[in-house]
């Protein structure tokens, strides 16, 4: 008879947020250095984004613990096959690359833009890193569903970029800059991330088999199928595809929502 | 490191009497809980952070239509190859001397990742500690030349304490023995060293299938997927990158500044 670690709430937006992080900043990072002058709002909102979040997902998993002091406890150890001692440690590592990458966006003007190029391509590892790391924990464990997952690490991160690009546009749209040429690419990566995402997420359930029982025909079914799949993919992909007439906030807020509940309904799964 | 010590759980001599499970919290003061209805004598359902000897009681139904009971006194296996101590990113789970695997309650700190990595869901999260407790082997007695409180107290020698490379070939005369009875579904679960888990140091001598003592036939490590697990989010990031590239990239050069990598 196997334990559930009684994960809830607070590590669910853990998942949600650090996803976002991670895929902000390796946006950013790419867009940084592979696109044009046109993309520096979403290249300064995204190592912003990052930073801003990754600090709440540090508190986030503080709480968590109970004891917020014993936190320092992980620091005493390294283990570089366990997703959670990794993990611990590249927040701290993910979060001084988004430290550094934010502050050479917000100041020290042109001067300073191919030392921040270079440090962000090497920060993407890191970005990826922790949109991913999650879903290889969870599947690290012995509970069902979980344990049969093989490509929950690569769903979180395909997760990541999605929601990632979706908070970037969503960002850019209410700073009035949904008209600019970089709001447009966000959107267009943000299109492939879904897509990619979609696949991901077919490829996912198929090898679960019978183990994806719990989401696609239990309880959670439901906020599965409706919530995750239909509103937070489908929907929002067919509005970016027919080209409907929707403020540019709607498609973004969507895939923030099923990505939220992609989280949350992997870790219900065994809570 | 030192000879390996093991428990043999024999559970053809079990009687159901649960002095193990007493003599555990007795000598680990661990507090009561409140007994809850399984259906059977068994209590708790399960393990908890109160309760690291666990006698469970099966029902199997017999060809004379009856019920007969089946039973057998549950522990940690301190597993050769332990979900608990690679899951454990403070270094608290650490393996003994002796080859036990315990807990150091000063330096865990409640993140349950334990919990999780457990195959047989032993490892339990303590709420007023905020830490998690399973059998420690009575950490304390083998270092002074005892043995856990459950063998000490059980009195039918169904829980058998020593070095495991003497208690193996124990159990194995005793399997032999059993079958001879007849007895034809008598094994041990857990004995054999190149076996599920690299073998368990608390193991077991069973009378029917393990999925029958809510065993797992064949546990497996959880860590076993992480490389498999993380080679295909390599996969996915590569791809998700390009995808990012490809919508980023500005054509022509004309509006590239010198330093794009």
């Amino acid at each position: 008879m196997l334990k559930s670690p009684d994960w809830h709430l607070l590590i669910v937006w853990y998942f949600f947020l650090g996803g976002i992080a991670g895929g902000a900043y390796f946006t950013a990072a790419i867009a940084d250095n592979f696109g044009g002058p046109r993309d520096k709002s979403v290249i300064r909102i995204g190592y912003v984004l990052a930073l801003l979040l990754i600090g709440l997902c540090g508190i986030l998993l503080i709480l968590d613990l109970g004891t917020p002091s014993r936190f320092m406890n992980m620091m005493r150890h390294f283990k570089f096959w366990d997703p959670m001692s990794i993990g611990a440690w590249m927040l701290g590592v993910f979060g001084l690359f988004a430290f550094v990458s934010s502050a050479l966006s917000l100041v020290g003007g042109e001067g300073v833009a191919p030392v921040r190029r270079v440090v962000s391509l090497v920060g993407t590892i890191a970005g990826f890193f922790i949109a991913a790391y999650t879903g290889v924990l969870l599947s690290a464990t012995a509970l069902p569903l979980w344990r049969e997952a093989r490509l929950m690490g690569a769903l979180f991160l395909a997760s990541g970029a999605s929601t990632g690009m979706a908070a970037i546009s969503l960002l850019l749209y209410l700073a009035g800059e949904s008209a600019g040429e970089g709001f447009k690419k966000i959107k267009r990566a943000d299109r492939y991330a879904i897509m990619f995402e979609i696949l991901v997420l077919a490829a996912f359930v198929f090898l679960l088999g019978s183990a994806a029982g719990p989401l696609v025909t239990g309880q959670l079914a439901p906020l599965f199928w409706g919530g995750l799949v239909a509103v937070g993919l489908v929907l929002p992909l067919l509005v970016d595809l027919t080209g409907l007439k929707v403020p540019g906030a709607i498609p973004a807020a969507l895939v923030l929502v099923g990505g939220f509940i992609l989280r949350y309904v992997i870790v219900m799964a065994n809570a | 490191m030192a000879r390996t010590l093991a428990m043999f759980t024999d559970t053809s001599l079990c009687i159901g009497c649960r002095a193990c499970q007493v003599a555990c919290k007795q000598w680990n003061e661990l507090p009561s809980e409140q007994p809850e209805w399984t259906g059977s004598y068994q209590n708790h359902a399960t393990f908890t952070d109160k309760t690291y000897r666990l006698v469970r009681f099966m029902e199997k139904p017999q060809p004379n239509g009856e019920l007969a009971w089946l039973l057998m006194s549950d522990v940690c296996k301190h597993c050769a190859q332990a979900g608990c101590l690679d899951a454990c990113p403070t270094g608290a789970i650490y393996r003994t001397e002796f080859g036990t695997v315990n807990i150091n309650q000063d330096v865990c700190n409640g993140c349950r990742y334990c919990v999780s990595s457990c195959p047989f869901g032993v490892v339990s999260f303590n709420h007023d500690t905020g830490r998690a407790n399973k059998c420690t082997f009575c950490n304390d007695r083998i270092h002074n030349g005892l043995g856990p409180a459950c063998a000490k107290t059980c009195p039918t020698d169904s829980i058998q304490f020593g070095f495991r490379d003497e208690l193996v070939p124990k159990a194995q005369k005793r399997v032999a023995a059993l079958k001879e009875l007849g007895y034809k579904d008598a094994q041990l679960y857990g004995a054999d060293s190149n076996g599920p888990l690299g073998g368990l140091n608390a193991f077991f001598l069973l009378l029917d299938r393990p999925a029958t003592y809510q065993l797992p036939e064949k546990p497996l490590l959880p860590q076993r997927n992480v490389k498999v697990d993380s080679l295909l989010a390599v996969g996915s990031a590569l791809l998700v990158g390009v995808g990012a590239l490809v919508a980023f990239r500005e054509r022509g050069g004309a509006t590239k500044d010198g330093g794009n990598a």
